[in-house]
């Protein structure tokens, strides 16, 4: 749904009535809050979703969401024209992601342990399939650095260059992250894809 | 599990739903955010004219023992220069005030919006 959103162009009829990115923005540095509004209807969603996958804790993704978006906002007048909204956004979200992974290992001493807990993740909020349960599970359980990049891969497709700019990473880099963790997801979800081929 | 199965399920899994009212803590925070009264600098410039009056007031009394006398026949001298100990500019005041609160309880309609952004 992510890469479908963000990464493929919508079609010819919907981009006919739908203002751009850039348009929008435009008319918000006018003086338009309704269409900032829409840039946050438009994004609010995957922002959302790349700081919980960082953070892990809803609460603590609901106010780094938050604060992207007032940092974004107030910081909309440096956003240059022709880039890529959903990059931009990005990379506010993950940087402040950052700073609240680093203030919260300051205080308490480190971070929550790369291992999915079962009984507080998404998984008791929504009712998935299994399979679906699974991954994210899988995901949840990725080392930080890995599990960002294929959040990332999720949320932009296969545009590792958008990657590697959000992450602030060399391309190499990016690509070995998404590969390692790839590696990981499969060996975590070995068992399920064995029974369903069998 | 292949590379392209991989794929196809991490992009068929869905995108976490934010919670109820993020969208309006984000409005209310950015757009719908009341405009601040003062911007810093105009604080910083307020300040600076409350310590610089506060200093020449100390400055003057401190100076001269006469000042609070002459202070107060000079601002005697100004109020009486404005016409304050006179009735009629009460009067006019009055009057002037009186017009202002009657012709804000006229009924004008206000005049409509032009435009009404449809995204």
């Amino acid at each position: 749904m992510g890469v479908a959103l963000l990464a493929e162009p919508p079609p010819a009829n919907v981009a006919a009535v739908a203002p751009s990115d850039d348009d929008l923005i435009a008319l918000a540095l006018a003086g338009r809050g309704d269409a900032f509004g829409t840039l946050v209807e438009r994004y609010e969603r995957a922002v959302y979703h790349l700081a919980f996958r960082t953070m892990r804790e809803a609460e603590e993704a609901k106010d780094a969401a938050q604060e992207a978006w007032i940092k974004a906002y107030r910081a909309l007048a440096s956003f240059r024209p022709g880039a890529k909204f959903a990059t931009w956004i990005f990379t506010i979200c993950y940087r402040v992601c950052c700073d609240r992974l680093a203030t919260r290992k300051r205080f308490t001493g480190d971070e929550p342990p790369d291992v999915a807990d079962p009984s507080d993740g998404p998984e008791r909020t929504y009712e998935a399939a299994e399979e679906s349960a699974r991954l994210r599970a899988a995901i949840a359980a990725l080392p930080e650095k890995y599990r960002v990049a294929i959040t990332l891969f999720h949320l932009q497709g296969q545009q590792y260059e958008e990657i590697a700019a959000v992450l602030d990473l060399p391309l190499g880099t990016v690509k070995t992250h998404l590969f390692r963790a790839k590696d990981l997801l499969r060996a975590a979800l070995g068992p399920t894809a064995q029974r369903r081929t069998k | 599990m292949t590379d392209d199965e991989l794929d196809r399920a991490l992009f068929a899994l869905p995108l976490e739903e934010p919670p109820a009212g993020l969208h309006a803590q984000i409005m209310a925070a950015t757009v719908l955010r009341p405009a601040p009264l003062f911007r810093t600098w105009e604080l910083w410039l307020l300040a600076g004219a409350v310590a610089l009056v506060g200093w020449l007031t100390v400055w003057i009394f401190s100076s001269s023992p006469e000042a609070g006398t002459r202070l107060t026949d000079s601002m005697v001298a100004g109020m009486r220069a404005l016409g304050l100990f006179s009735r009629a500019t009460y009067v006019w005041l009055g009057i002037g005030l009186s017009s202002v609160w009657w012709i804000s309880r006229l009924p004008f309609m206000a005049s409509p919006r032009s435009t009404v952004y449809n995204r």
